[in-house]
């Protein structure tokens, strides 16, 4: 391991850091009104905002996280990851186009005047502020793990700096600046992986090469379920690998996150054309990193810190002592790069993963400061003060926002980072049905919408948290024990089961509650769908 | 009743329908196992160029409608 960092490391890092702030400060002269400070004034271009799309739903556990899940799990987990891609151009006809035809403000939007019930906006509200704290957090986080095992800033002044950095920019220009900046740091990282990926396999020969050699080092890695000994006890049956393939495919569609980028594009057009750019940026991210996970064990093992009869787990296990932060396995991907030995490479490799943090984290306090400030503090409590003043409240909102990320990031429970993947499935099961049958289902009512809000959030926090909790891993169905008598009977990633059952339950009680006013579905349901 | 466009559905069968047959394929005939292979078909097609073949069509097909029917 590296012991100090290099030049061309802390060059590009300082480098990165200036690009950002130079855009979020020139970016405040383009605001001038609260559409603007929102939704950009609906001006982003299909390209900008495309790649704006990949860095914001893109997080810290793509980077970090996708490739140590290839390490544990081995190659049937590359499907997961495609799923992800593909969940990408689904979106662009079952929720982009119609929202950006509806063209909302915010992520409560739709579904106050969808149901007719401006009540909701609290119960979205809700639901979309734990989601934000849980993926605030761990983008910070993320990013000053990054700033820690690369640049060897120390952790508590990385959290600082990047918090900081990412709340002058958010404050400055708003969503003009998130936009321009989400799309430099989308090139940066997708540039990070391909770079670092490239390296990897002219080291190994080739594409064949890399076969091989991952093959050698960890002869189950390629293995399926129908072989003989599958790479992981996760990837064991072909229902856990169905599992991970649909537990992040359908958050692109309906995550706050994602969805309010649909209404800053130009126009429909834009917002379509804007997926393209964003699943072509998305999939080269993807298959570099899909190269890195599957090499990382052969990586680390063969490189500085390994040697004749190394173990990646034990090397891993050193990071991790070392730095104190996060998991074992958050480190895999740094340390495989690492091996390489090239401080240029592992520069644009912390720039890149600074990028990923930090977008994410700024996409998610764009959509809390909307919905705090317009749907809530504007809309629901009357404020005057918020009203004459929307783009001050939004920044101090802001501001709350990072810095409660930034104090619970200062020493995060695992389990608060793990919550994170928890969140996302909440969100798709709680509030997605409402979302996609609101759009596409006459018949999708006011009461399904709270019924399968509240419960989908609480029975999945219940499941999640036994998986987690009692049985050992949220990748176990969290009845296993009960139903089979055996902890690893059923493969049910994050609880990924709660998607359809959320879905179903949002179909049965809207059948048997009263059908909304014909109005209401004419405009928001009939006309938005219509020609999309 | 609203319905998705038929190239939205079309787009799903190539996606789900490549996916479920390299499955098939790996189960039957162990295509995992040819060396270089799994990269081809679940990295190159299966992460990249399909699903972005699917965000083509999906903006290219209801372009095409829009001129057709005299708009944008």
């Amino acid at each position: 391991m590296m012991a100090t960092v290099e030049a061309p490391v802390l060059l590009i890092t300082v480098l990165y850091f200036v690009a950002i702030i130079v855009i979020g400060y020139y970016s405040r002269k383009r605001l001038k009104s609260a559409t603007d400070y929102y939704v950009a004034g609906r001006q982003i271009g299909s390209v900008v905002n495309g790649l704006a799309l990949e860095s914001t739903y893109l997080s810290p556990a793509s980077m970090l996280g996708l490739p140590a899940y290839i390490f544990l799990i081995g190659y049937p987990f590359w499907w997961a990851m495609a799923a992800i891609i593909a969940g990408m151009p689904i979106a662009t006809l079952l929720t982009a186009s119609a929202l950006r035809k509806y063209a909302p403000t915010s992520f409560a939007d739709y579904y106050a005047d969808r149901y007719n019930d401006q009540r909701l906006r609290w119960l979205v509200g809700i639901v979309t502020v734990i989601g934000a704290v849980l993926y605030i957090t761990l983008s910070l986080v993320g990013m000053a793990l990054f700033l820690l095992a690369v640049a060897k800033v120390p952790y508590i002044i990385g959290l600082l700096i990047g918090t900081v950095i990412v709340m002058l920019y958010v404050v400055w220009g708003g969503m003009i600046a998130t936009s321009w900046n989400a799309a430099f740091q989308a090139f940066l990282m997708t540039l990070a992986a391909v770079v670092a990926a490239i390296a990897i396999l002219i080291k190994l020969g080739g594409i064949n090469g890399f076969y091989e050699a991952v093959a050698a080092n960890n002869p189950k890695f390629w293995n399926t379920p129908s072989d003989e000994v599958p790479p992981h006890v996760f990837s064991g049956t072909w229902i856990a690998v169905i599992g991970w393939f649909f537990v992040w495919h359908y958050g692109f569609a309906t995550m706050p996150y994602t969805v309010v980028r649909f209404f800053t594009a130009m126009d429909l057009k834009t917002a379509r054309r804007s997926i393209f750019w964003c699943t072509l940026a998305g999939g080269i991210f993807y298959m570099a990193l899909q190269v890195i996970g599957a090499s990382s064990k052969l990586m680390i093992e063969t490189g500085p810190m390994g040697g004749e009869g190394a173990n990646a787990v034990n090397i891993l296990k050193e990071y991790m002592a070392k730095y104190g932060v996060g998991g074992w396995t958050d480190y895999s991907m740094i340390a495989a790069v690492e091996a390489l030995q090239n401080p240029w490479i592992l520069g644009i490799l912390c720039a890149g993963g600074l990028a990923i943090a930090m977008s994410t984290a700024a996409g998610w306090v764009m959509v809390v400061n909307t919905i705090l400030t317009r749907d809530w503090a504007t809309m629901l409590l009357k404020s005057k003060y918020a009203r004459e003043n929307p783009i001050r409240v939004a920044r101090i909102v802001s501001v709350i926002f990072l810095a409660v990320g930034f104090l619970v990031g200062i020493s995060p429970p695992g389990l608060v980072l793990d919550l994170s993947g928890w969140a996302f499935i909440v969100i798709i099961s709680a509030l997605g049905p409402g979302l996609v049958l609101g759009l596409w289902w006459k018949r999708a009512t006011r009461a399904a919408m709270w019924t399968t809000a509240i419960i989908m959030t609480v029975l999945h926090l219940i499941a999640w948290l036994r998986a987690h909790l009692v049985l050992g891993h949220h990748a176990y169905f969290f009845l296993n024990d009960v139903l089979f008598g055996n902890k690893a009977a059923l493969i049910t990633p994050h609880q990924v089961w709660a998607v359809p059952v959320g879905f179903i339950l949002f179909i049965v009680v809207s059948l048997l509650t009263k059908p909304p006013e014909e109005e209401v579905v004419q405009k928001y349901c009939v006309e938005l769908t219509k020609e999309v | 009743m609203p319905w998705p466009p038929k190239v939205f559905w079309a787009g799903l069968i190539v996606y789900y329908g490549f996916t479920a047959l390299c499955w098939i394929a790996e189960a039957t005939s162990g295509i995992n196992h040819i060396v270089g292979l799994p990269f081809w078909y679940a990295s190159f097609l299966g992460t990249f160029l399909i699903p972005l073949l699917m965000s083509v069509i999906y903006f290219y097909f209801p372009e095409k409608a829009e001129k057709a029917r005299g708009g944008a």
